[in-house]
């Protein structure tokens, strides 16, 4: 590739923290910034390009006012990448999916309900076509490393297919559960080197789910370690709340 | 070759004198359980630990090992075999037995020089397990209770003193020019048969039958509804397999830095009980059902291993057991076909098939 790609930040709504993610890569790789150019960067610049070819959409689409965005952004960009949970699995706001939206407005935005605009939040690839997932809350700064080398390559960025678990163990930790803690390792997708784990805390399910999960051994598991049914539906829908409704409605 | 007896107030001093010369690893505690770790200080060392969380198998066949690096613009490589002068400390009789057969895998048909590099720079210095690791162990079942022949020292806790067995020069190396070790006497000799007649009650048998009867259950289980019933409760998580001693399964990988001019090629622990372990060219999927791939796994470790290097495939150790979220356990799995097959389920299965 002889010119520079140039690439472009979006944010929607998220807490820009994978964004956060990306400028800290620099510390480590500030070589990047010979590899690309960035056209526009909320996060780190002011000028704002419009000739991208690769774009990273931070932030899930959580209100109608947000799909002619995305789709402007998905006709200038000849490769659409996905950037942490929000992006890729409608993030922690999905979590008030499970409720009526009106109750939700109400609880939040109180007599003022009907100022704001909402709905629930989705993925982007519920509104637009996404070529690749940088997954995470937030993303790995290796992986995003990683993801632009394989661009740059002509590549789609390669996430591990397997379970937290494999990693985790890799890493010789000692396994959460026998430390009394709950751990969603099993169903989730690997590739931040267990990070939860490793420092002794439990995987929240933030990377989204394997293929073909195991739900019921899950909920099994986290049964017989003292979670009550209630406990076991809010640890599943910090992050998953989307991915399980899909997977309920399938059956 | 030859047996040595050496006080237990002696081995710091033993292990300072191995440290000058090897990089030493063994059994350290971490967390409430045992890794194999590099031995900084001698009082690191915890011989008579239960089991560790990996087997040690992790010096031959690391879980992460660069095999080359190129030079992606002059399209030249280097292999990269890398060893260090090791003496692995502590290595229970299972695993073992266990590095004996990935002995034999790795230097059969296309052999793996990564591998038998790290195993010709290792000297092996294990220990006779006295009592049961833990629970879910099943050693005596499998044969794997005592040390198998190609150990290099062979360690018995006698009280205060350990005997020594020297089984190769490599293991006598690790002697020489020490001095305080001294022959048996006929005392050491009488604590020696003691300690190993006193050993065996300790341990009870977990399987129901006799195991040179496993490969035949397993070749008529192959239609058991068992494995159905397997793949409901599995995760799929790969647990099992990453701290099984004999699995030996990697996938590999090429990357290149971000100015796309070098890079490395690596190869990382794999396992056949996830998704997509057995997906080929075009997307197709030889087990894609957790049923499919808890049966290969226990026709790996009973039947296959066998079959094709003479050596049963599970060396009794329970870790899996004892790592699984969901309690699958080798013991339970072979004994249940076991039962079902006394029962003529087995056969009805087979036939219906
Ligand atoms: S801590 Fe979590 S990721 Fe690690 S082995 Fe246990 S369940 Fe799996
Ligand atoms: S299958 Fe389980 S018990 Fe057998 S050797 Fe592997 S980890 Fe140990
Ligand atoms: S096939 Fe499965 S059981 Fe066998 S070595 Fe590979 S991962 Fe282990
Ligand atoms: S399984 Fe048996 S041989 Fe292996 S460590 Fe445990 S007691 Fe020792
Ligand atoms: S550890 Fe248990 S749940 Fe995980 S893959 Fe192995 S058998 Fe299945």
């Amino acid at each position: 590739m002889s010119a520079k790609p140039k690439v472009a930040f979006f944010e929607f709504t998220s807490c820009e923290g994978c964004q956060l993610t990306v400028v800290d890569s620099l510390q480590d790789h500030p070589e990047l910034l010979d590899t690309v150019e960035i056209v526009q960067f909320r996060e780190a610049m002011s000028e704002k390009g419009e000739d991208y070819a690769i774009a990273f959409i931070e932030g899930s689409c959580s209100r109608p006012s947000d799909e002619p965005k995305l789709q402007a952004i998905r006709q200038q960009a000849a490769i659409v990448v996905a950037l942490g949970a929000c992006a890729h699995l409608g993030g922690v706001n999905a979590i008030r999916n499970r409720m009526p939206l009106q109750e939700v407005r109400e609880y939040v935005y109180g007599d003022r309900a009907e100022w704001f605009e909402t709905y629930e939040p989705r993925p982007i690839k519920d509104v637009i076509k996404v070529d690749a997932v940088i997954p995470g809350c937030p993303i790995d700064r290796r992986e995003f490393i990683k993801a632009v080398t394989h661009l740059l390559q002509g590549r789609m960025p390669f996430i591990p297919d397997q379970p937290l678990c494999m990693e985790c163990k890799l890493k010789e930790n000692i396994c959460v559960y026998t430390r009394g803690k709950v751990c969603l390792g099993p169903i989730t997708l690997a590739g931040c080197d267990a990070i939860c784990p490793t420092y002794g805390d439990g995987c929240e399910g933030c990377r989204g789910l394997i293929a073909n999960p195991n739900i019921e051994a899950m909920r099994q598991v986290m049964h017989e370690h003292g979670l009550t049914d209630e406990a076991i539906d809010a640890k599943l829908s910090m992050f998953l709340t989307n991915q399980i409704m899909a997977l309920e409605e399938a059956g | 070759m030859s047996f040595k007896i050496m006080p237990k107030a002696a081995l710091p001093d033993w292990v300072t004198w191995l440290k000058n010369r090897y990089r030493v690893v063994g059994p350290t505690a971490r967390q409430g359980q045992y890794v194999f770790a590099e031995i900084a200080s001698p009082d690191e060392l915890v011989l008579d630990y239960p089991t560790s969380v990996l087997p040690p198998k992790k010096y031959l066949l690391p879980q992460r090992e660069t095999l080359f690096t190129f030079d992606a613009q002059s399209m030249q490589m280097k292999a990269n075999i890398e060893w260090e002068p090791t003496v692995i400390l502590g290595v229970h009789t299972c695993d073992m037995h266990a590095i004996r057969l990935l002995d034999k895998v790795h230097a059969t048909g296309y052999t793996d020089q990564h591998y038998q590099a790290h195993r010709q720079h290792t000297t092996l210095v294990s220990i006779e397990c006295l009592s049961p690791c833990m629970e879910q162990s099943f050693c005596k079942s499998m044969g794997t209770l005592t040390v198998p022949e190609d150990y290099d020292l062979h360690l018995t806790d006698l009280g205060d003193s350990y005997g020594v067995d020297v089984g190769s020069e490599k293991g006598e190396a690790l002697l020489q020019g020490f001095t305080a070790i001294w022959d048996p006497t006929s005392e050491d000799y009488q604590r020696i048969n003691k300690v190993m007649a006193e050993k065996w009650p300790r341990f009870s048998y977990r399987l129901n039958f006799d195991v040179t009867e496993l490969p035949d259950l397993l070749a008529l289980s192959n239609n058991s509804s068992l494995w159905n019933e397997l793949g409901d409760i599995c995760l799929g998580c790969g647990q099992c397999t990453k701290v099984c001693p004999t699995c030996y399964c990697f996938d590999v990988r090429d990357e290149v830095d971000l100015s796309l001019t070098k890079g490395q090629r690596t190869r990382t622990w794999d396992s056949c009980q996830i998704d997509r372990f057995a997906t080929v060219a075009g997307g197709h999927n030889f087990r894609s059902t957790r049923a499919l791939r808890n049966r290969h796994r226990f026709m790996r470790k009973g039947k296959y291993h066998l079959e094709a290097y003479g050596l049963i495939g599970c060396v009794g150790c329970g870790r899996c057991a004892a790592a699984c979220l969901v309690h699958i356990t080798p013991v339970d799995t072979f004994n249940e076909l076991y039962r079902r097959h006394k029962k003529g389920e087995i056969l009805e299965e087979a036939k219906q098939a």
